[in-house]
Order: C-alpha cells, then structure tokens, then sequence
C-alpha cells in the first residue's frame, strides 16, 4: 500500500507500534556487525530453536546496535508494562535461561545492563514501556556510558527494527520526509538547514544548508545527490551502524534533500566492506519503494525520487569527492583539481551538478525539519551546532559509539564515557580523524572536540573516529602504522603523496629500526610539511598530521630511537 | 576577454579562463612542470608549478596548471617557501627516476644535485629508471589517440604504467604519440625491419608499411591505412601505398609530364 496522507501514514505507525509494543514479551536481538562478530547471530539462532516462529507467547525479532559495543551481544526484552530491559555479554547458552525467565514474567536480572522506562525518540514520539526492576537494574540514565550521551542521530538505534520500515515510521519516522514534501518549499526547507548550523559530518565541516542552496541554485535539467558512505577511517564505524541500526533515517534525510535540491535521483556510494549495511540499505529502499516513499509522486505529490546503491571496490580514496564520482562513473577512483567543484556543471556526476553528503550529515535532516532549527541549533557549541558521533576504540576502557553534543571535551569522553584506559592503565593520547588526523595528548584533553579547536591542536575531525592510546603505546609505530595505511591508500598521481609518503614510511622504519639520526628527524619533518603542503587532495594534505602531531607532542620517543 | 594578470611583480596579458602556466609558457616565465601538455585538460599530478597566487590580499599555494588568469590577479613563481617545497620535490623525484638526465638538469637549476631518499634502481624496469608517472603517456594515448593501449597499474608507490596484464598490447598503434609527450625521454621505441618494437610497452611490435616505390618502411601499417581511409580528398590509387617522400616525387613528376602534354592522364 502506498502512502499518500498523513491518515495512511498513522496507520503504519500503529501498525509498526503493536511489533514494538506487541502486548506480548519482545525478545530481540543486538544484531549491528558489531553484535554479530561477538556471537550475536548464534544467540538470535539459538532463541529461534527455543521460541520458534509465531509464537503467541513471545515475540522474537532483531535490532541494531544501541552503541556499547564492548558489552555485546547485548538482547532487548520487552515485558508489556515493563522497561525494556537491556541484557549484556549474552551468549547462546544463556538463551533458555532468558525464555524461562521471560516466561515467568521477569528478566534474569544478573546479565542485565540497564532498565529503559520510555525512551525519547526525538521525532515526536516517547515510548513509554512501563515501571519495574528499579531494585536490582540500573536505570539507562544512570549508567556511566550512557549518561554524558545525548543520541539524536542514534536515537532508534538498538531499540527498532532496522529491517522493518513499520517500525521506525512507529517512532515517529517518515513524518519530516511528509511535513517537508507537503508543506514546505524548497528554500524553506535549505532555510531551515542553514538556520540549523548543520555542518558536514564526513570532516571537513562544510555547511550543509549552503552546499544545498549552491546545488539547488545550478541552472540544469539533471541532477544528483549521493550520500558518502565509502567510511574507511581505521577503527571508525560510525556510518555502518547508523546504516546498520536505522537505514530509513538516511533515506528519509535524502528524500528531505533530493526535494529541496530538486533531484530525482540519488546514490548511496557505500564501501564493498559493508555487506550487512548494503544488504539493509536494500532492504530498507525496497520496503520504501512499496510504500511509495521512493519512486514516482512521493506522498501523493509531484514530486518523484529514487536512490539506488553503488559499491566501492576496496579504495579508501574514493571517499574523496573527485575520486568517489569517477568510481561510480566506472573510472579508476583518482582525485582530480577543483575546480570544478561536483556541485559546478560539468564537475559531479556525469557531469550534473551533484550534492554530495556523509551518511550522517543526510541522518541529522529529519530531525531538524521534524524539531526545527531552533531546537537543533541549541544543541553543541556555537558554530558547531548538533551532536556527532564518535567510535571510541583502542586502549580505552568501555568500547563503543559515543553520541555527544559537539563542544564536549576529549576529558569527558576518553574518561567520563570511556572510563579511561583499558585494564587501569594510564591514557596518553588519542588519534581523531583516522590516518588524516592527528595524535593529541592528555594534556590537552580539555580540548573541547568540535572543527575548529581540534586544528587548532594539528588534527581534525575527520569522520569520528577516537583511538585512545595508553601509556604502553609507541607512538612512533603509531605514526607508522597510520603513514602505512595512507601509503598504501594513496592512488598514486601526485608525486607528494606517492613518492613522499614512502619514504617518510621508509624514514619511520629506520627510526624504529634504531639506524635513524638527527638528520633524518629533521628530514622527516620537511618531508612531512612538504607533502601537507603540496598534495593534490586532501589524503596526501592531510596524511602527514600523525607524524606532525607526534613529532610536536612526543619529540622525546623520536630522540630516545636515534643516536647523536 | 583579454585581461592582464601580475607575475613576478610585472604584468602580463592573459586570454580570460587561460592558465596562468600557459602564459608562464609564452612569455617565457620559467615554472618547472611535468605533466603539463597544452593539448590536453590540466592534471595537477607533478605539482613542481605551484605558485603563490594572491586575490583580494589572499595568498595562497597552487599549481599553475590549473589556476586560471583572472583580472587582478597576482602570482609569485619563487617565493622562499615554494622553493624550499620544490627543491624537496626534485629530491623525490632524482630517487624514483635516478637515470633520468632530464630530472637531474632540471633539479640541479634549483642546485638540488643529491637527493636524501633512497633511489629505486631496477635493472629490469621498462622505463629505464626514468618514469616520474606524470601519465602524459596514458593521456594522450587514451585522450588523443583514442587507442588506449596503456594505462596505470597497481596504485600509491606499486604504481607503474604499461599495457594490460604486462602482455603485448593489441590496442597499440605504434604511433608514438607517447614517446612524444614523454617529458623525461623513458619510453623505448625502436623500428627494427618492418616492425616498430615497443619496448617499454612489453615488447609490443607493431607492422609497418612497406613503401611499394621504395621498400623503405614509413609508418605504422594500421595507423597508415586509418588516416589515408578518412581523408577528405582520398589518395589516388597509384599514392596511397607509397610513403610521403616518394608520393611527393610522383605528384611531381606527374606536374611535369603534364606540363609537357604527355604522360598519364590527371582526370580520370
């Protein structure tokens, strides 16, 4: 059936309402990749062998992951009039012990992580489960790892189905893709972004709503917009669970853009690397194209869009613009000068005009038109408005992602979230921003983490990813494994990247090696300015910072490695 | 639109959308670069010409290449900080083409003679130690001549360029369009007999035509026979198997015969 006014839209909603709240147990299963990779597949198999399918007893389903990935397999039980409870390291032997228990009207207390009596889902809806188990179960909020969290692009995930489009349009989804669509005008809704503060989460902090007026502005017949999900950082993987957890909120985020840029067609540029989230992209556009949220006259409007998925093959410079439009144009995935810019005609795909977004920059834009401007340019610091989220990974405590509003201090998520290194050790530094970013020390963990105040200390944002380093790391090998990783990342046509990332490789070696000299330092750090200097795209510009930002902050490892 | 633009402090008339090494080039501004051909679009991979380009009391770093003449603006070709970037560009570029003669004079005008990184010598490479991959040899082959008979292989530093799979290419037409553009003189073609042998191109041989006047070989065969194919005015018969030098000497003798009321009739 497809959707065409907001009646038949309320009716999925309370279709998808009675799968969340079915008046019966819910049992589902934490299965993000995340989830899977600890076993989470064989505890969904083994309570499948136990409740079976249509059980009128109890429900079983599956859900995303709700970011505390160090404590998976993690499983939801909905007990009717009960909080969703979330139970923790939950391996397949433990399955009859949670339908037994389920059965008698509890939860096996002992594995539980936390209790959650409603949940805001932040697009106008609060679920609301029900009291209970305050004596032996934490609530949410009281638990460390979540408390300094504010989740608004993670809001559904680990709580909804993401194979199951009733579900999210339950909390509240697909009703900014309709308020937009049916009662808005194009500039309104840019307006609305503008307004917002929303900048581009895949690094560079470009502003969204002003990259969306120059496309919109581009005098042509054809255009596109493609959603950057080519996420390649080491250790970061924030993008795959937001495709993973809640793939309709970036097709309702792209629907909402594609009308406000007048596009009718999108792509999602997805790494091969990916295979649930593309499997669940899939899925989830299929489900979208039956309810006739994607195709032609969306809600009943004139206004026709569908989005289709192109894969990468394995190149992390294809998350550069340049370089992401040639692989999907079918040519070798190699940077070229801008400009021409992809939103220029003649620079983006074939040649349209093309707006090009990070997952979770098209995953913040229901929430913006659903809440407003106003009530999303309030959250984070000035200028840097919003939440974003971290993978936070490495020698740090409590793995996981981590959503907080930007302008949060390094101090609050490696300690306060994090709960600090690993095994009690001592935290010496973090790397933000992957192999572009740069290492920070612990004493400059008041840093608050927004675009402008990590440059400042020689790394960036980058996509989000956080590696906590403690006081056994090397972090002269660090460099090297980061300036291993561009080296063999870079594609090879300019002469900075290619030919100087190896031999800074090679000068690493050396060091490590103990063959190195002073002079070599000293050749290491023009090598390093020259190729930040000189490169023609934003992989080599960018792949010097680990050795920069080392050498500034941890000088004393380089010289305890040479001789005089 | 004619517009003037500044370089070195002196200024220069540039055609609008032109770019600033295109002027460098006429007016005889030294700016080193590699990659740079002017029949094909700007690459911006050798990055040895990026200026100091100033707009609107803006400064900043780009290449030549691709930065286009605008009214007003003004460009520094050697300011203490490109040189310092150059000079350890010319260092990377005498280790990855040690053999290269062209490299080493063009280093040593910035009196970079020794370079600090180890220098890749391979006895076996196709490119005589000698290819700085500024690809002008894919482009004009894949852009000019349309043959696509070589590209780049691997990537980052594995980079290397020859035909598909090392094999002896099928797609190449022995024209030699590479050779041409080839800024460092590492691409190896030499006619033996009646083959062109392209040895950098893993042994590719290409037949050329034999002169049916004089035996001697005069252009690769299949090239030959596609370009006599789309003239305008198609060759006569008696022309279009001979080479240049001796279609020249019929044409000729064929004006003087008619002159003197014998010979073979011109209109047929």
């Amino acid at each position: 059936m497809k959707i065409r006014t907001a009646a038949d839209l309320e009716a999925k909603k309370q279709a998808g309402l009675r799968k969340l709240q079915p008046g019966k147990p819910r049992i589902a299963v934490g299965l993000a990749t995340c989830g899977k990779a600890v076993g989470g597949a064989k505890v969904y198999e083994r309570l499948h062998e136990i409740i079976g399918t249509d059980n009128p007893e109890i429900d079983l389903s599956l859900v995303g992951c709700i970011g505390y990935c160090c404590e998976e397999p993690l499983v939801n039980i909905t007990l009717p009039g009960k909080p969703l409870v979330i139970l923790q390291k939950v391996t397949a032997d433990d399955a009859e012990e949670i339908v037994r228990a389920v059965e008698e009207g509890g939860v096996p207390e002992g594995k539980a992580l936390c209790r959650i009596p409603s949940w805001d889902h932040v697009t106008g809806c609060t679920l609301t489960y029900g009291e209970g188990f305050e004596r032996n179960i934490p609530a949410y909020r009281d638990v460390p790892f979540f408390s300094h969290q504010k989740k608004v692009v993670l809001r559904n995930a680990g709580l909804i189905n993401p194979e199951d489009i009733d579900e999210y349009i339950a909390v509240g989804g697909y009703a900014a893709a309709q308020k937009a669509l049916t009662g808005m005008t194009p500039d309104a809704i840019i307006e609305e972004v503008e307004r917002s503060g929303l900048r581009g989460r895949g690094g560079a902090g470009f502003p969204t709503g002003l990259k969306w007026r120059i496309t919109r502005d581009a005098k042509t017949d054809k255009k596109y917009i493609i959603c950057n999900a080519d996420e390649g950082d080491p250790g970061a993987y924030m993008n795959r669970n937001e495709m993973e957890s809640d793939p309709h909120m970036l097709i309702e985020g792209m629907i909402i853009g594609a009308y406000a840029m007048g596009a009718a067609e999108g792509l999602i540029y997805i790494r091969a690397e990916y295979p649930l989230a593309i499997r669940r992209l899939g899925i989830a556009i299929g489900q979208a194209r039956e309810y006739g949220l994607l195709g032609e006259e969306v809600f009943g409007t004139g206004f026709s869009f569908d989005i289709g998925i192109a894969t990468g093959a394995g190149a992390f410079v294809c998350g550069e613009s340049t370089a992401l439009v040639a692989s999907i144009e079918g040519r070798a995935g190699r940077p070229r000068p801008r400009p021409p810019r992809l939103t220029d005609i003649g620079g983006g795909l074939f040649g349209y005009p093309t707006d090009l977004n990070n997952v979770e920059t098209w995953c913040n834009v229901p929430v913006i038109i659903s809440n407003g401007s106003g009530w999303y340019a309030r959250i984070g610091a000035k200028g840097n408005s919003g939440t974003k989220v971290f993978s936070l990974v490495g020698k740090v405590d409590r793995v996981g992602l981590v959503e907080v509003p930007l302008g949060t201090s390094l101090n609050t998520i490696v300690f306060e979230v994090g709960n600090g290194g690993a095994g009690g050790k001592k935290v010496k530094a973090v790397q933000t921003g992957g192999p572009s970013g740069g290492c920070i020390p612990v004493r400059l963990f008041d840093t608050p983490v927004d675009y402008e105040s990590l440059n400042r200390v020689g790394s960036i944002m980058g996509s989000g990813g956080l590696v906590v380093m403690d006081e056994d790391t090397d972090m002269v090998d660090i460099a090297r494994y980061f300036i291993n990783f561009a080296t063999t990342e870079s594609c090879g046509k300019c002469v900075p990247c290619r030919e100087g990332l190896k031999h800074t490789l090679l000068l690493l070696n050396k060091i490590l090696a103990k063959k190195a000299t002073r002079k070599d330092l000293d050749t290491l750090a023009d090598l390093s300015e020259t190729i930040a200097a000189t490169s023609l795209c934003g992989l080599g510009q960018t792949a010097p910072n680990p050795v920069l930002t080392t050498l500034a902050y941890f000088r004393e490892e380089y010289d305890a490695l040479v001789g005089r | 639109m004619i517009l003037e633009v500044t370089i070195n402090g002196k200024r220069y008339r540039a055609e609008e959308g032109e770019t600033i090494l295109s002027v460098a080039i006429r007016e005889k501004i030294e700016i080193p670069h590699l990659c740079y051909e002017a029949s094909l679009d700007p690459y911006g991979a050798c990055r040895l010409c990026m200026v100091e380009a100033v707009r609107r009391g803006r400064s900043e770093m780009t290449t030549a290449c691709t930065l286009r003449a605008a009214e007003g603006l003004e460009i520094v070709t050697d300011t203490p900080q490109i040189v310092k970037h150059r000079k350890i560009l010319f260092e990377l570029y005498l280790a990855e083409a040690p053999r290269s003669e062209v490299i080493k004079r063009m280093a040593a005008r910035y009196g970079v003679t020794k370079t600090r990184f180890f220098k890749r010598v391979d006895p076996a490479d196709p490119l005589g130690n000698r290819c700085v991959l500024c690809g002008l040899c894919v482009r004009a082959c894949n852009e000019i001549m349309g043959a696509g008979a070589i590209n780049f292989i691997n990537r980052g530093p594995y980079t290397v360029v020859n035909t598909p799979y090392f094999e002896p290419s099928a797609d190449c037409l022995g024209c030699g369009a590479c050779v041409n553009v080839c800024p460092t003189a590492a691409i190896d073609m030499e006619d033996i007999g009646g083959e062109r042998v392209m040895r950098s191109w893993s042994g590719t041989r290409v037949p050329l035509a034999e002169c049916e006047s004089c035996g001697k070989h005069y252009a690769p065969k299949a090239l030959a026979e596609s370009i006599i194919a789309r003239l305008e005015t198609p060759l006569r018969e008696e022309t279009a198997k001979i080479c240049p030098e001796c279609r020249g000497k019929w044409i000729a003798r064929e004006e003087i015969l008619a002159k003197r009321g014998g010979g073979i009739e011109h209109a047929r």
